[in-house]
């Protein structure tokens, strides 16, 4: 008869010579993080609510909104955690953006098109740091689902070195409380503009991507993203990912952006959907991929290609997740 | 050597070992593993006043509190999106309805799910980080014969199951999983970088 440990040996899922995860040199995120271990700030103890550090130190945190449905379950249980003032907190979330039916959908040829005539003059340039206002779904085991909104902006100096703010705020009820997280990590209501963190890092060059500046050429820019995101291949689901990526890190200039929806284009899977108002008011053309329960929906400026904004929508409700469908799970809204 | 330079060491050593503890509880999707991997060594370096002479159990268990952070917080919510079909395919585990299902190793998994989270772990870190009872005592945070105890209550119930599941997976042992056939029978799994 087998030995029980034995069979479980046989049945490691990850052997030691696992190619992604085979002994040997660390690769450069590894080394980037330990140099950063060694030389610079570390970073906010983890959230049970988020994982650690936030967007700034981890690119799949987003940030996003809630269906209103969920968000009652959210607010009921939130009232009995939260003890502030008597003005209700801006905790309504919205739902999905709406496509006017009434709008001929752009394709993205024409777009590229539009962002490649756009870019011409090289204005507005690319700059090192993002401006990101971002509506999260954070989620426990042991409670339902609630919408973290923040605002983060990341700003690099010539010397190397740079900032990042992020502050609790939801853009669509300025000046009333928002649900933010306290000291250990934990939601809470707090008052709109609450700074969640302000830190300043030493200086840092690294050279690769997404750190080093992103080409403005389309095959370049899919080389640099491929790099970025460890693959040697992408479909337009890990487009958009590393689309997500970039723009946590660089506020792209015209030539970036068309280079980004020619890249787009090209790769296909992006159906157009029609013209939008995202959260921040502007108007926008989005362009949908569906995969089995989720919808992600890229926004992106009808002349210059620019992307405002990334939503992801629950197509299926998960109940034991506390998710309907129709929930955002994670919405993100890029400005200069 | 000071502190920063033995941890600095450590973490060299033990990288890949650390992050196929963590690839094998998140069923070895990489985006995950590195923000958890990088966790871990962060924790690991706010203790690094503590960290031991033989690093790597100690290791291990800062990483399963920081999974217990990763999973209770947004984990969840990744691996709820990769549930619904981002990357099935990537996933290294595909949990079958019996024995004579493949890949092999599937109902192996599906035994250990059966199991209570604290038997699943000392099994694991036994037989796929290999550790002995006592660097076992290190990453659990208890003395080893309670170590060794726990290492033998669940041995006992993960047989159980495997029985309950029929008869054919008693006798069905060698058929190793594909990736794993060779690695069974060879490498310690004491990652050195």
């Amino acid at each position: 008869m087998a030995d029980e440990l034995d069979l479980l040996r046989r049945a490691n899922p990850v052997p030691a010579d696992a190619p992604q995860h085979a002994d040997g040199p660390l690769d450069h995120r590894g080394e980037r993080h330990l140099h950063r271990l060694l030389h610079e700030p570390p970073p906010a103890p983890a959230s049970r609510w988020r994982p650690t550090g936030g967007r700034s130190a981890h690119r799949g945190v987003r940030l996003a909104w809630g269906l209103a449905a969920t968000l009652v379950v959210a607010v009921t249980a939130l009232t009995l955690l939260l003890a502030g003032p008597s003005a209700p907190p801006a905790v309504a979330a919205p739902r999905p953006l709406v496509v006017r039916a009434d709008a001929t959908p752009v394709p993205l040829d024409l777009l590229a098109e539009r962002a490649e005539a756009a870019a011409t003059d090289g204005e507005p340039g690319l700059r090192k740091g993002t401006h990101v206002q971002s509506w999260s779904l954070g989620m426990s085991d042991d409670a339902p689902p609630i919408t973290l909104p923040e605002e983060r902006v990341v700003r690099w100096t010539a010397d190397g070195r740079h900032t990042e703010l992020v502050v609790a705020t939801d853009p669509r009820h300025p000046g009333r409380p928002v649900i933010g997280e306290d000291e250990d990590g934990n939601p809470r209501q707090v008052e709109d503009g609450r700074v969640v963190s302000d830190t300043t890092y030493p200086p840092s060059w690294s050279d690769a991507p997404p750190h080093s500046p992103p080409p403005h050429d389309p095959d370049r820019l899919r080389a640099y993203l491929e790099e970025a995101q460890h693959t040697d291949t992408m479909d337009i689901a890990q487009l958009l990912d590393a689309a997500d990526l970039l723009l946590d890190n660089w506020t792209l200039g015209a030539r970036e952006s068309a280079a980004l929806v020619r890249l787009l284009a090209d790769t296909g899977g992006l159906r157009p959907a029609g013209e939008v108002t995202d959260r921040l008011g502007r108007h926008g053309q989005a362009y949908v991929h569906e995969v089995t329960g989720v919808r992600r929906m890229l926004i992106m400026n009808p002349d210059t290609g620019a992307v405002l904004g990334l939503e992801t929508t629950f197509t299926e409700a998960q109940p034991e997740y506390g998710v309907a469908a129709g929930d955002v799970m994670e919405y993100s809204a890029w400005t200069r | 050597m000071s502190n920063d330079e033995i941890f600095a060491a450590a973490y060299r050593e033990h990288y890949w070992a650390v992050s196929r503890y963590v690839a094998r509880r998140l069923d070895g999707r990489t985006g995950e593993v590195e923000e958890v991997v990088a966790e871990v060594f962060t924790v690991a370096w706010r203790r690094r006043a503590e960290l031991p002479h033989t690093p790597l159990p100690w290791l291990y268990g800062v990483a399963r509190n920081c999974l217990a952070n990763a999973v209770r917080g947004q984990g969840r919510r990744r691996r709820l999106l990769a549930r619904l079909g981002n990357d099935d395919a990537a996933h290294g585990r595909h949990i079958t309805s019996g024995p004579e299902a493949e890949p092999p190793g599937g109902w192996v998994h599906e035994a250990l799910a059966r199991l209570s989270a604290r038997d699943q772990e000392v099994l694991r870190l036994t037989a796929w980080e290999e550790l002995g009872v006592d660097e076992l005592a290190v990453a659990l945070g208890c003395g080893s014969r309670a170590a060794a105890m726990r290492l033998h209550r669940a041995r006992a119930r993960l047989r159980t199951e495997i029985d309950r599941m029929g008869p054919a997976s008693a006798t069905a042992p060698h058929r190793p999983h594909p990736a794993t056939a060779v690695d069974a029978t060879t490498a310690k799994e004491h990652g050195h970088g």
